[in-house]
């Protein structure tokens, strides 16, 4: 009985120790981000010789930071909704379409992922200069786009072909329009591929920095960008306290959200 | 399949949008950009032979798919019980099991990779522990090497694989797992010829999607692996913005495609996905 | 209707005439850009110029891409010595206005017809002293030497002028010999510590290493070194045989503010804005004229005080075989 937890026995132990593990080794460096913004010295050393809060008040002082992160958050809600839909499109085509070639199609689909990422970027951004796209934000979009669409398609085909088709089918025996159906029926039988896609797609975006390097502007700057720049020339822990405010940002996030989540049950 | 009651066409349609976008700006622009390498710096195929020709290319051709392999073992072999773990047990734990995997992800990638590097030195936290607890007598050698690299990538990818197979597995039924146990498998045997086959086309796509992403990243793996691990993508990166030779760096490109669309057909061949029920 | 397209156009006239009036300057990022926005774009604009946008980091394939299709942004960009000789033979740069730019001035090591320095740097041989209780590392011969000082070494990684020839003098070859590069010997003579090498990616990391002392000794920008010490660190140097290599302020072909962009540089070259750059970031002049400018203590620091055991590298050489060098650079360090 192997999907039942609590029927496990000894396996339950095994696998509970692997996910205590692995949870240990995820938060592993972002504990020591968090340790190290804290630290006095301007170099990564652990243990830092003092603590102080300083790294913090930089970053506020740096109004380009919060910029940053802002335009960052913008471009990645809207690749991630544009990601998914487009997303969702495809993967009914590919999983439930009769045309000839779909394999072809989804080998496709995937090129983004395979072709190394320095050149998209050179060659989006070579066109797009003969566009007026660089530097502007439809041009980000459709850059991250086409590097997020793989992976929500990955996501959402998996999801759809463990999805029982006859289902749909029954709902529209039963009297449902075929979009009804798959509004009511399919997208709720899939929302963990659709939930994954739309995190993926939006984390890809937030995270990518080669693409972001090409696609900026002055005036158009997205987190990695200035997060690399900053690396690259003065490793200070101010990165590691930008880090840990947005770190601190989504465990509030998460808590209420956990907490309305039982309020809500209760 | 879509069934005959709604079944208006072949279904090419839904993937229209798609198509388009990619075509007008991936395609057009990537061909302009590899149609280089066979141009510059003279029209033909040298490009091409010096790739082929040269040794270092080979390895690190051979060693960027070994990377890439490694790491999509490794976090196969994590993600799985994991994933499953997370689809069957209790909610609390659950979240917050997923919270601390979303939250890994939501940290600034090279923020995460720096921490590795400062973390994996030989001075670094995790040498100093395994000296103090005596498992070591000389700090071991974690970073700039195919450990490091290991480590870091796998702790990237892990997200990757565990959230879309952990949905897949809630989607199984328990039903089929009892029912094995009525007739008499063990739990090893219920594992390996029940649970795992009808996880598999999680484990693919999961596993596909790591391997690939493996084969483009240059940043972690330059960043925790040395020189002598050096995948393609950084030397493409080389070429292209270092040396600005575009010719080069799009030779190199076309051929990790093609080995890696190759590949891509040989697993068709071979696994081919269940074509609808 | 109509109304609203005149305002519409007259508000877009309004802004891409500003747009066309703002100066891009690019360069490598971090707190070296922070200083050449200070002490040469603030007083640029106050003496009367445009506005200077600040962008980065500089990119070589974009300027390739940018020349190419006509549709440069950038107007000013602080570029690698050796690179920018090879653009400009290559077509991608302006030439230099020297009507406004005075080169008399200027170090004549660092200027040509499409780049004019924008300040140099010295490789130094850097060490942790924590690390080498008895003897302390004092030449370059003594970096090639894990015997007598054992231990991790740090190089920069990128393909530029600075390691090959420390390679070739620690394996005894005279200054003067230098050139032409002989890279099979430099190779084999790196191949004896190829092991122990942990390559840097950017002044950022080549501090940290050293600071955190996973690589105890290496051979670093002199800049990043002097901030190390500032900042209250126990850091060996030495300047023994240190190689000098300069960044270059060019203009990419079809830039749209040329004349802003030539009067930028000017302002950047003269002896108020090098002297000014040189004290905040400890990398030396390109004016000949900025050394009476500075605070005799502070001018001890810089590369240009060192000159007796300094080496140049030779950055017309480098032009020349940039990308030969360049691949055999990067094959070897795949191997």
């Amino acid at each position: 009985m192997l999907l039942d937890f609590h029927k496990l026995g000894a396996w339950r132990w095994v696998l509970t120790a692997i996910c205590a593990v692995m949870s240990l080794f995820l938060l592993l460096p972002i504990l020591f981000i968090v340790a190290l913004s804290f630290g006095s010295s301007r170099w990564l050393i652990f243990p830092p010789p003092g603590w102080t809060l300083k790294w913090y008040e930089e970053l506020f002082a740096d109004p380009r930071w919060i910029g940053a992160a802002l335009t960052s958050a913008k471009i990645g809600v809207i690749v991630m909704v544009i990601s998914v839909v487009l997303g969702l499109l495809a993967s009914l085509a590919l999983v439930r379409g009769t045309f000839r070639g779909r394999a072809v199609l989804r080998a496709f689909f995937l090129t983004p992922m395979v072709l190394p990422v320095v050149i998209v970027a050179v060659a989006l951004y070579a066109a797009f200069l003969r566009l007026g796209l660089n530097g502007t934000l439809p041009g980000f979009v459709i850059a991250h786009v086409i590097v997020a669409l793989p992976f929500a398609i990955i996501t959402i085909t998996g999801a759809l072909e463990t999805f029982d088709p006859a289902i749909e089918d029954a709902a529209i025996l039963c009297g449902a329009s075929p979009w009804e159906a798959r509004l009511r029926v399919t997208l709720p039988g899939i929302r963990h591929g659709l939930f994954s896609a739309a995190i993926f797609s939006f984390l890809i975006s937030w995270d990518e920095v080669v693409l972001a390097i090409f696609m900026a502007s002055p005036t158009l700057q997205t987190l990695p960008v200035k997060v690399w720049t900053t690396l690259r020339q003065d490793l200070t822990p101010v990165i590691a306290a930008a880090s840990t405010l947005l770190v601190a940002l989504t465990v509030l996030l998460m808590i209420a959200a956990a907490v309305l989540r039982k309020g809500k049950s209760e | 399949m879509f069934s005959a009651a709604t079944r208006r066409g072949s279904g090419l349609g839904f993937a229209m949008p798609a198509i388009l976008l990619l075509a007008a700006f991936f395609v057009i622009p990537v061909v302009f950009l590899l149609t280089r390498s066979v141009t510059e710096p003279q029209l033909g195929l040298q490009n091409y032979a010096a790739l082929v020709g040269s040794t270092t290319y080979a390895k690190v051709f051979f060693n960027t798919f070994l990377v890439a392999g490694v790491v999509t073992l490794v976090t196969v072999l994590i993600a799985f019980p994991v994933a499953w773990a997370l689809a069957i047990m209790p909610g609390r734990w659950a979240s917050v099991v997923f919270a601390i995997i979303l939250l890994s992800m939501w940290t600034n990638l090279l923020a995460r990779t720096y921490a590795w590097m400062v973390l994996l030195q030989q001075t670094g936290l995790i040498n100093r522990m395994l000296k103090a607890i005596g498992l070591i007598d000389q700090p071991l050698q974690l970073t700039n090497n195919l450990i490091g690299v290991t480590i870091g990538m796998v702790y990237i990818m892990l997200p990757f694989m565990i959230l879309p197979l952990m949905g897949v597995i809630k989607k199984i039924d328990p039903a089929i797992l009892q029912a094995a146990a009525l007739c008499g498998a063990t739990k090893w045997q219920a594992l390996t010829r029940v649970l795992v086959p009808l996880a598999a086309p999680g484990i693919a796509s999961g596993a596909l999607m790591v391997f690939v992403m493996s084969l483009g990243y240059y940043v972690t793996p330059s960043l925790l692996g040395g020189t002598a691990n050096m995948m393609l993508a950084e030397l493409i990166a080389q070429q292209v913005q270092s040396l600005v030779n575009w010719g080069m760096g799009g030779a190199a490109a076309f051929l990790l495609l093609l080995v890696t669309l190759g590949l891509y057909a040989v697993q068709l061949r071979f696994f081919e996905p269940k074509e609808g029920r | 209707m109509k109304t609203t397209l005149i305002a519409l156009a007259f508000a877009s006239a309004l802004t891409s005439a500003a747009q066309a009036q703002d100066m891009v300057f690019t360069s490598w990022g971090g707190t070296t850009q922070d200083a050449q926005a200070a002490h040469w774009a603030a007083p640029f604009t106050e003496k009367g110029g445009p506005a200077v946008v600040q962008d980065g980091p500089t990119d070589y394939g974009k300027i390739k891409a940018m020349v190419e299709a006509g549709a440069v942004t950038w107007d000013v960009v602080d570029v690698e010595y050796d690179w920018a000789l090879q653009a400009g033979k290559a077509g991608l740069l302006e030439p230099l206005d020297f009507a406004v730019i005075d080169k008399t001035k200027l170090d004549p090591r660092f200027v040509s017809d499409f780049a004019v320095g924008s300040f140099y740097y010295s490789f130094v041989l850097g060490w942790n002293p924590a690390n080498f209780a008895d003897a302390q590392p004092s030449t370059l011969a003594d970096l090639f030497d894990t015997a007598k000082f054992p231990g991790k070494r740090t190089f920069y990684k990128w393909s530029a002028p600075g390691v090959i020839e420390a390679a070739l003098l620690a394996d005894g070859v005279a200054p003067d010999a230098l050139y032409p590069l002989d890279l099979d010997r430099a190779f084999k003579k790196l191949d004896t510590i190829k092991a122990d090498i942990i390559w840097w990616e950017g002044g950022a990391q080549s501090q940290q290493l050293l600071a955190s002392g996973e690589a105890p000794i290496g051979f670093f920008w002199n800049g990043r070194i002097s901030a190390l010490q500032s900042d209250g660190m126990e850091v060996g140097v030495s300047w023994d045989q240190n190689i000098t290599a300069a960044d270059a302020l060019v203009v990419p072909k079809g830039a749209k503010n040329k004349d802003a962009a030539m009067k930028f540089i000017a302002e950047a070259t003269s002896a108020e804005g090098q002297a000014a750059f040189a004290a905040a970031t400890g990398y030396a002049p390109i004016n000949l004229g900025s050394a009476d400018l500075m605070d005799p203590a502070v001018r001890a620091t810089l590369p240009d005080a060192q000159t007796a055991v300094q080496v140049n590298a030779d950055m017309a050489y480098w032009a020349e075989h940039r990308d030969e060098i360049g691949n055999r650079w990067y094959a070897w360090q795949a191997q």
